[in-house]
């Protein structure tokens, strides 16, 4: 493996703002409130019709929210917490992951163009008072974490002092029917992450931003810290078409690669925000990424995922568990792995299971997995 | 990051037409275009994707871009690993995402194919598992005025630097898919492989 720029040469990376809408309501203070009760948040589709579908269930917003207005509220939010006036806005470009424009595929013809993804970012970071020139991510699973990667990527590395990393997808009837057919969807209604027993996933709403900043500009400007993003890596699997590879090497790599970045040892680390997308082979090949990537220790650090309190939220999930993890660094409690039936032997690692665990480690992993064989590990430190 | 701008070539390549700019930053390895002739009338149907030309033509650009540089598949083993997959495209898959659409809206079955190539990394996953490629995996979505491709491949090249620059690989395929949405369009695909131009006399 090549080496890695140097970790003198790379400009220290904080996160000064943040904000978040699951199905718990919008907002910290909601989602905080819902991984604190370690109560799944699914009940039954009634947003659309899914009488026809294997599985009626999701983790929503009640309602009709629309994605951009939610975007932008959560964007602003984010930039209002990090104290960044207009002026500082105007030069902090947006990083967006989205599947894409909902009502794209149901445009007619003339207005295809403007309902084009980019075209919906566009938009986005005009009406928030953002820089020119965002960039869309439409990686599936890893899209929100493969942006703030790179948005981490520009400021340690001089090309910008503040970036906005945001992240949108409220459940639909299109992927909601895609999932089905798919028999993705677990038939029992409920999220069990390395459990024995789990049945898959279930969607749930998320949209989420995080001012990403140098540490050193926002030391100038006297912000507030809410986490130091110490390490990134992304590895693909160079496997399959949608299996993850089983022995977990490429997810290995991008926590290899996330550490080296942070100079930080496998002990170091006291949580795992773990992809968990509670379907049979994602969890398992996770499972034995840890092994190979922390060694003893991938047995004994204590482990969740949070998909089994709001739901998968595909392009956005890893945004909302990043938020889901500062929000736990900071609060002092590592939230519960919820729906846990049993160990799976296949799956030997330190699962919270018996609701949020009281601890305040100094350094958390959010992992994330993705078709295509694609694997994101994002190392946050706490402040 | 402040690389000097290079359309310096080290292996020899097949020129194809193309409208799209060259590398700034990155050296060109090797590039495979759909269509390359006349004789590109419908992508090579890939086992697996249905519906759409979208995947077909990512995979078609992928293969002659890359037997460009190694003859057959896997990727040669000490650059496969390191070699980043990024699709950049500004329509999407939108066969895939109006069939998906129509169904739902007409109360059809959607058959379990249409859940797997309904995001662009399930080809991309394709492609890496085909030429044992292990690099990050990144697609890309951008907007803007003029020529698709060009605009699309200025997107993933610029990914690529940041990607290559940071250090999670040392070379990237860069993947340009257009599908046709007006009558009289063509399908339009480009591929890239491309990694940072080393400055011998930087000294470092």
């Amino acid at each position: 493996m090549a080496d890695l720029p140097g970790r003198g040469d790379r400009q220290p990376v904080v996160l000064t703002g943040l904000s978040v809408l699951s199905a718990y309501g919008r907002g910290a203070d909601a989602l905080l409130a819902g991984l604190a009760a370690g109560r799944p948040a699914f009940a039954p589709v009634t947003r659309f019709d899914v009488a026809n579908r294997r599985v009626g269930v999701g983790a929503l917003l009640p309602g009709a929210p629309v994605l951009f207005d939610e975007l932008l509220n959560t964007v602003d939010e984010a930039c209002a917490g990090a104290g960044l006036d207009p002026a500082a806005r105007a030069t902090a470009p947006l990083l967006l992951a989205v599947h894409g424009d909902p009502t794209g595929s149901r445009v007619s013809s003339p207005d295809v163009t403007g309902h084009r993804t980019g075209a919906f970012t566009a938009a986005l970071a005009d009406k928030a008072g953002l820089a020119p020139g965002a960039r869309t991510y439409t990686s599936a699973c890893v899209a929100a974490s493969s942006a703030v990667a790179d948005a981490a990527a520009l400021v340690a590395n001089g090309m910008a002092e503040r970036v906005v990393a945001a992240a949108g997808y409220l459940v639909d009837p299109d992927q909601f029917a895609l999932f089905d057919a798919g028999r993705a969807l677990a038939a029992d209604g409920a999220v069990r992450p390395f459990s024995a027993g789990r049945k898959g996933l279930l969607l749930g709403d998320g949209v989420a931003a995080v001012v990403v900043e140098s540490a050193e500009a926002a030391a100038r400007r006297g912000a507030s810290v809410l986490a130091r993003l110490v390490g990134w890596g992304r590895a693909g699997d160079g496997y399959h078409v949608v299996q993850p590879r089983p022995d977990g090497a490429g997810l290995a790599r991008a926590i290899g690669a996330a550490l080296d970045r942070a100079g930080l040892s496998p002990a170091d680390i006291g949580y795992v925000n773990a992809h968990g997308s509670g379907s049979a082979q994602s969890d398992v090949a996770e499972a034995a990424a840890l092994a190979l990537a922390l060694g003893e220790h991938a047995a004994t650090v204590p482990v969740s995922s949070t998909k089994s309190l709001h739901g998968q939220a595909l392009e956005a999930s890893p945004l909302l568990e990043l938020v889901a993890t500062v929000l736990s660094l900071r609060h002092g409690a590592l939230p519960v792995n919820a729906g846990y039936l049993g160990a799976d032997p296949d799956c030997p690692l330190n699962v919270i299971t018996e609701g949020p665990l009281e601890r305040s480690p100094s350094y958390a992993l959010s992992l994330n997995a993705a078709f295509g064989g694609a694997n994101t590990a994002l190392l946050v430190g706490a402040v | 990051m402040t690389a000097p701008e290079t359309t310096e070539v080290l292996l020899p390549r097949q020129r194809v037409p193309q409208s799209a700019p060259r590398p700034s930053g990155l050296v060109e390895l090797a590039r495979g275009a759909w269509p390359e002739s006349d004789a590109d009338t419908d992508p090579p149907a890939l086992a697996g994707f249905v519906v759409s030309s979208f995947s077909p033509l990512v995979a078609e650009v992928a293969r002659r871009c890359l037997t460009r540089v190694y003859g057959q598949p896997p990727a040669a083993p000490a650059r496969g690993p390191r070699t980043a997959v990024i699709i950049s495209t500004t329509t999407g898959d939108v066969a895939t995402a109006l069939s998906v659409a129509r169904a739902v809206d007409t109360g059809q079955r959607l058959g379990p194919l249409l859940f797997f190539q309904a995001v662009p990394n399930a080809v991309a996953g394709y492609v890496a598992a085909r030429w044992e490629l292990g690099g990050p995996v990144l697609c890309l979505s951008p907007a803007g005025p003029g020529d698709a491709v060009a605009l699309a491949l200025a997107e993933g090249l610029s990914a690529a630097r940041l990607l290559l620059a940071d250090g999670d690989a040392d070379e990237a395929l860069v993947i340009v898919a257009e599908q046709a949405v007006d009558d009289g369009e063509r399908d339009r695909a480009l591929a890239v492989l491309v990694r940072t131009e080393v400055n011998e006399g930087a000294g470092s």
